[in-house]
C-alpha cells in the first residue's frame, strides 16, 4: 500500500521544475476559482493531463484556491454582471448567445464568466510569481526547511524511506 | 515542443473520458426511470410507476413505456397512464442540463384507470406536496354544497325539517311552559303547607265532644262553672286559630287557581303563536321558482365541476409554481450563486420545454355505464415552467374523434404564466350533443332526450375562478316515474316545452365559488313549482302543530285534573270552615241563671203539683158530690 502510495506520488512529481509547477498553480486557479462541472474546467483538465504539468502543484492549488473562492465569489459575480449587462459588449454576446457550443460554456452566468475572466487575467502573473517563489525556496528556504526536526523525523519514517527507494 | 506533450496523460484522459461516456449511456435508462419515479411522484405528490426508459440514437429519442400517475385522492385508480410515449430530444441542450424535447407522441392514454397496488406516498416528501395543495382542495366539494342537488336537499334548505326548527327557534310555547310549571310547583309547595296546618275531621268530632262536655249536664259548682268557662275559651281560640289556617288555605287556593289559570291560557294559545311565527319566517315567497335550475340541473352541475376543476387543479402546480418560483429567485439573489443573462435568440432554452405533446384519449362515460362518448385528440405546445425565457404560453387544443351521440367537440385552452400572477383560460363548444335518459334533480324527472348545444369559458388567475357555460337545449322531451302532484304537474308543463336554455357561472375563490344556475325552464314551471312548495308547507305545518301540542302536554300535563283537585280542597275547606263557626257559636250559661233556672223549675213544678192536687181534689169532691146526689135521687125514686 505505502509502495503504491509512494509511486504515484513518484509519478506526480515526476515532472517538477520551476516552470512545470507554476503552471501547475497557474491552471490551478481556473478550477480552484471557478465552479468546477463546468465545460471549460474539462479542457483545462485536459491540458493538464496532456501537457507536462506538475501534477500535485496543480491539485495542491485547486484545493487551496477553492478555499480562497469563498472571498473572491462576490467580486466574480460583480465583474460577470458588469460584462454581461455592458451595452456595448450586448451584440457580442448576443451573437455568442446564437450558438450552441457557447451556450454550452455557459458564458452568460455572472459568477462563472466574471471568475473565468479573473482567472484568465491571474494566470499569467501566477505563473511568474510562482515561478520565483519557488527558485527563491529552493536556493534559500530549502536548506532552511531540511535542518527543521519536523524535516528529519519525516525522512526517518518508512514512508519517506520507500518514497527515496522509488527515487533512487 | 513534443517534449511538453506528456502522452501517458492524453491516453489517461481519453480512456476515462470514454469510461464516464460508456458509464452514463448504459447507465441513463435506469438512472432516468429512477430519477422520472422519484420527481415525478414529489411533484404529484402520489406514486409515479415507469416500467421502461430506453434510449434510442438516431435520431436521439427517448422511450418511455409503462407510465402509472396514481391519484393521490384516490390512490387505487391513475390519475393518468400511458402505455408508450416517444420523446425525441436535442442533444446539445442537454449537455447544457436542459431537456428540451421537440415531440413527444403518446399512445393507450386513460384516466381514471384502475392500480394493482396502491399508489400513495408513504414519506414525509409526499406530505409537503399535499400540505402545499391543501389550500386548493375541495374546490367541487363546496361548490357542490352550494347548488341544490336533489328534491329532498331542495326542500330542506329552502323548508327545515319540524325538528331542526323546533331545536333553533325560541318558542313561546317553550318559554310559557317553563313559567307555568314553575308557577305551578310553587303554588302547590304553598297549598300544601297551607293545607297541612289544616284540622282534620278526627279533630273536628274531637271538638265536638269536648264541646259537648263543656255545654251539657249541670255545673256542679262554682268552679266547675270556671273550669268549663276555661276549656270552652281554649277551644274557641283553637277554633279562630283553625279559622285563621282555613281562610290563608282558600286564600292561597284561590290564588293558585287564578294564576295557573292565566298561565294555562297563555300556554294554551302558545302553540298557535308558535306557528304563526314559524309560518311568516320559513315561508318560500317566490323563492321557489329561482331554485328549479339548480334543482333540475344542480346535480350534474356539481359533478361536473367537480371533476373540470379536480383536474385543472392537479396539472396546475405542475406548470409553474409562482410562489415557488418567486421565492427560489429571491434566495438566489440572496446567496450570490449568479445567475443567468438571456438574450434574444429564436433558440431559447429553458430548463425543461416540451415543445408539442400530442395524444389521443377516450372521453369519460356520460352518463354512466352508457359506453365511452368517442375519443379525444389533444394537442398541447410549449409545456415549459419557464414561459418567460421562451416568451410564450403554453396552449392547448382538444378535438373530438369518433364522437358517439355528438357532432363535435372543441376545447381550447390558454396558460399564460409569463407574467404574475398568471392567467389561466380555457374555451369549449359542444354542438349536436344528443343527450338521453339523464335524471333531473326533482320529482324524479328525466330528460328522455334533447339535442344539446354547449358553450362554455373559464378563466383562472389568482386562486379566483370566472366560468360561464350556456346550454341550449333543442327537442327536448321529460318524463317521469313518480306519481306525487308535483311530478304530474312538472310533466305535464314540460311536454309543452321544446327548448330551453341553461346558464351557470362560477365565480370566486378557487376554494369556495358562488355557483348559480339560471334556466328559462323557471318561468314556465312556476306555477308547478309553487303548488309543490305549498304543499310541502302543510305537511311541515302539520308536523309543527303535533309537536308543538306535544310539548304542550308535556309541560301542562292534564291541567284539568289538576284543577279539580284544588276545587275539592276548596270545597272541603269551606265545609270545615262551617263546622268551625257553628261549633264557635255555642255559648255556656252563667252559674247563677242555672241556679235561677233551678229555682223556677221548682217552683214550676210546686206550682203544677199544687195543681193537680187540687183538681184531683176537686174531682174528687165532685165524684163525691156526685155520688151523693145519685144516692138521693135513687132515694127519692
Amino acid at each position: 500500500m505505502l509502495s503504491l502510495l509512494a509511486k504515484f506520488l513518484k509519478v506526480l512529481n515526476s515532472d517538477a521544475s520551476p516552470g512545470q509547477l507554476s503552471l501547475g498553480f497557474a491552471f490551478a486557479l481556473f478550477v480552484g476559482l471557478t465552479p468546477f462541472f463546468s465545460l471549460h474546467n474539462l479542457i483545462i483538465l485536459f491540458l493538464v493531463c496532456v501537457v507536462r504539468v506538475n501534477l500535485s502543484a496543480f491539485f495542491l492549488g485547486s484545493a487551496v484556491l477553492a478555499l480562497v473562492a469563498f472571498a473572491v465569489d462576490p467580486i466574480s459575480v460583480s465583474v460577470g454582471e458588469s460584462l454581461l449587462n455592458n451595452p456595448q459588449l450586448l451584440q457580442t454576446w448576443t451573437d455568442l448567445y446564437q450558438s450552441d457550443v457557447w451556450r454550452a460554456f455557459k458564458f452568460n452566468h455572472t459568477l462563472l464568466l466574471g471568475s473565468v475572466v479573473i482567472a484568465a487575467i491571474l494566470f499569467v502573473p501566477m505563473i511568474i510569481v510562482s515561478r520565483l517563489l519557488i527558485s527563491v525556496y529552493r536556493d534559500r528556504l530549502m536548506k532552511w526547511f531540511d535542518k527543521l526536526k519536523i524535516s528529519k523525523l519525516v525522512k526517518a519514517s518508512k514512508f519517506y524511506k520507500v518514497y527515496e527507494k522509488l527515487g533512487a | 515542443m513534443t517534449k511538453w506533450i506528456r502522452w501517458s496523460g492524453l491516453a489517461g484522459f481519453i480512456t476515462v473520458v470514454a469510461l464516464i461516456a460508456a458509464f452514463w449511456l448504459l447507465a441513463l435508462g435506469p438512472l432516468m426511470k429512477m430519477a422520472v419515479e422519484k420527481y415525478g411522484s414529489e411533484a404529484v405528490g402520489a406514486q409515479v410507476n415507469v416500467a421502461d426508459i430506453s434510449l434510442g440514437f438516431s435520431p436521439l429519442s427517448l422511450t418511455i413505456k409503462g407510465v402509472q400517475v396514481a391519484d393521490k385522492d384516490a390512490p387505487m385508480e391513475n390519475m393518468v397512464s400511458f402505455d408508450t410515449a416517444v420523446a425525441t430530444l436535442e442533444p446539445f441542450p442537454l449537455l447544457l442540463g436542459k431537456a428540451i424535447i421537440p415531440d413527444v407522441k403518446l399512445t393507450g392514454v386513460a384516466m381514471g384507470t384502475a392500480r394493482s397496488h396502491s399508489g400513495a406516498l408513504s414519506s414525509g416528501t409526499a406530505e409537503k406536496k399535499i400540505e402545499s395543495a391543501e389550500s386548493d382542495k375541495n374546490t367541487s366539494e363546496s361548490a357542490d354544497e352550494t347548488v341544490q342537488s336533489n328534491e329532498s336537499e331542495a326542500d330542506s334548505k329552502a323548508l327545515p325539517s319540524a325538528d331542526e326548527i323546533l331545536e333553533r327557534e325560541e318558542l313561546l310555547t317553550m318559554i310559557y311552559g317553563e313559567a307555568f310549571e314553575g308557577a305551578y310547583e310553587q303554588h302547590k309547595k304553598s297549598i300544601d303547607d297551607a293545607v297541612a296546618n289544616l284540622p282534620s275531621e278526627k279533630a273536628l268530632k274531637n271538638y265536638e265532644a269536648d264541646l259537648n262536655r263543656i255545654l251539657k249536664g249541670k255545673f256542679k259548682s262554682l268552679k266547675d262553672f270556671k273550669q268549663r268557662k276555661k276549656d270552652l275559651d281554649a277551644l274557641k281560640a283553637q277554633f279562630k286559630k283553625d279559622k285563621k289556617a282555613i281562610a290563608d288555605a282558600k286564600s292561597a287556593i284561590k290564588n293558585g287557581k287564578s294564576d295557573l289559570k292565566q298561565k294555562w291560557s297563555q300556554l294554551k294559545g302558545a302553540p298557535k303563536q308558535d306557528l304563526a311565527n314559524l309560518k311568516g319566517k320559513y315561508t318560500l315567497d317566490g323563492a321557489g321558482a329561482s331554485n328549479l335550475a339548480a334543482l333540475l340541473f344542480g346535480d350534474d352541475a356539481g359533478g361536473y365541476a367537480e371533476t373540470a376543476l379536480g383536474y385543472y387543479e392537479k396539472v396546475r402546480p405542475l406548470l409553474v409554481d409562482d410562489e415557488a418560483k418567486a421565492e427560489k429567485q429571491a434566495l438566489k439573489d440572496k446567496r450570490l450563486d449568479g445567475r443567468f443573462v438571456h438574450f434574444e435568440t429564436d433558440r431559447p432554452l429553458p430548463d425543461f420545454w416540451v415543445k408539442t405533446l400530442s395524444f389521443t384519449m377516450a372521453l369519460p362515460e356520460f352518463p354512466k355505464d352508457s359506453g365511452s362518448m368517442g375519443q379525444v385528440a389533444v394537442k398541447v405546445v410549449d409545456i415549459t415552467h419557464q414561459q418567460d425565457v421562451i416568451d410564450a404560453p403554453t396552449r392547448l387544443w382538444a378535438n373530438g374523434q369518433n364522437l358517439k351521440n355528438m357532432k363535435s367537440l372543441k376545447l381550447t385552452g390558454v396558460l399564460e404564466h409569463r407574467t404574475s400572477p398568471g392567467n389561466d383560460a380555457f374555451d369549449m363548444v359542444v354542438e349536436g350533443w344528443n343527450l338521453s335518459n339523464i335524471k333531473l334533480g326533482l320529482a324524479g324527472l328525466k330528460l328522455v332526450s334533447s339535442n344539446t348545444y354547449v358553450q362554455a369559458n373559464a378563466a383562472f388567475s389568482n386562486g379566483e375562478m370566472n366560468v360561464m357555460g350556456n346550454g341550449l337545449f333543442k327537442q327536448s322531451k321529460f318524463a317521469s316515474k313518480d306519481r306525487t302532484v308535483v311530478a304530474k304537474e312538472m310533466v305535464a308543463a314540460l311536454k309543452n316545452v321544446n327548448q330551453f336554455t341553461v346558464t351557470a357561472t362560477a365565480k370566486g375563490e378557487l376554494t369556495d365559488p358562488s355557483i348559480k344556475l339560471k334556466s328559462d325552464l323557471d318561468n314556465q314551471l312556476n306555477k308547478a313549482f309553487d303548488k309543490r312548495m305549498d304543499q310541502k308547507q302543510a305537511e311541515l305545518e302539520t308536523k309543527l302543530k303535533k309537536k308543538l301540542n306535544d310539548k304542550l302536554l308535556s309541560y301542562g300535563g292534564d291541567y284539568t285534573d289538576q284543577l279539580k283537585e284544588l276545587n275539592l280542597t276548596e270545597g272541603s275547606l269551606g265545609s270545615k270552615s262551617k263546622s268551625l263557626e257553628k261549633l264557635g257559636k255555642s255559648k255556656l250559661s252563667s252559674y247563677e241563671d242555672q241556679l235561677k233556672a233551678d229555682a223556677k223549675a221548682k217552683a214550676d213544678a210546686k206550682k203544677a203539683k199544687a195543681k193537680a192536687k187540687a183538681k184531683a181534689d176537686a174531682d174528687k169532691k165532685k165524684k163525691e158530690l156526685e155520688r151523693k146526689a145519685k144516692e138521693k135521687l135513687k132515694k127519692l125514686f
